[in-house]
């Protein structure tokens, strides 16, 4: 993006600050909302907030995982339907 | 014969290695879509052995987790057919801005101060559980199991748009909880002003 182009509004960039933290917005569009958030002292702690929100969210994936027995059961299940390596 | 097809133990060993290390993310996402252990752990069951029987029809290389989500979605789907019909709400620019919104009231009242203690995993997850359909399978999928907006709405069979504003409601609906749960823990004050829009 060209620095000559327009700043972002903050309605614009908030708009886009989920897309933007997903990583999911064009390059361009990524450098722009990036550019708003450096700058805009009012719209960065939004962008932080997210962030922390979504790294918080993605933790609990330790916070569950398949029980031993299910495991189990699968695995036997997979035995009985011809599979013979385990 | 048809040589492209690998004799039985090579296709086992591809399968071991390929789909079996995926059990705990499967795991994860059939717990979001039935919401109880029982049903999770037969969905579980169901998903490999279709996944096993289909094994010929996975393309190597491509993303056998993804595969896996949508065949276990589609197993939970056949179960229970009533949850074809979902209503969405389109508008994820507006849920998007509501989001930024109650982030702004977290971070007044002091709740986000949550989000850095290490403790709060298990309050997500209960939350996470509480999160109605189809709000929460989809949260599971991108915030949790790292799937692409793309992928979430491969697996789910839904437009991207949908997958977005599925995704944008659920996080505010999950900011909530957190909102709760951080007054009820004494960390967020009650009756704070609400934000204005202008503030976004």
């Amino acid at each position: 993006m060209s620095d000559d182009m327009p700043m972002l509004d903050c309605r614009s960039a908030m708009q886009q600050l989920w897309d933007y933290v997903d990583g999911e917005l064009t390059a361009e569009r990524m450098q722009a909302v990036e550019r708003h958030l450096d700058a805009c002292a009012n719209c960065h702690p939004h962008a932080e907030f997210a962030e922390r929100f979504l790294a918080a969210l993605h933790q609990t994936r330790e916070d569950r995982s398949c029980p031993q027995d299910v495991r189990a059961k699968v695995m036997a299940s997979l035995r009985d339907a011809g599979m013979k390596v385990t | 014969m048809n040589d492209s097809v690998p004799p039985a133990d090579a296709r086992d060993v591809e399968f071991a290695r390929d789909a079996l290390p995926y059990m705990d993310d499967v795991y994860r996402f059939a717990y979001s879509l039935t919401r109880n252990a029982a049903d999770a752990d037969d969905l579980v069951q169901e998903t490999y052995l279709r996944a096993f029987r289909s094994w010929h029809t996975f393309q190597p290389g491509s993303d056998a987790r993804r595969w896996l989500f949508t065949i276990c979605r589609n197993a939970f789907l056949r179960s229970r057919e009533k949850l074809r019909h979902e209503v969405d709400v389109e508008d994820s620019d507006m849920e998007t801005l509501a989001a930024v919104m109650n982030q702004g009231e977290m971070r007044k009242d002091g709740s986000d101060q949550l989000l850095s203690r290490v403790d709060l995993a298990p309050a997500l997850t209960k939350a996470l559980d509480e999160l109605a359909e189809p709000f929460r399978s989809t949260v599971i999928l991108v915030d949790v199991e790292d799937q692409s907006y793309d992928a979430a709405s491969e697996v789910l069979g839904v437009p991207v748009g949908t997958v977005r504003s599925r995704l944008f409601r659920g996080r505010r609906q999950l900011q909530e909880k957190l909102r709760a749960y951080a007054r009820d823990a004494g960390f967020a004050s009650a009756g704070n002003p609400a934000q204005e829009p202008n503030d976004v």
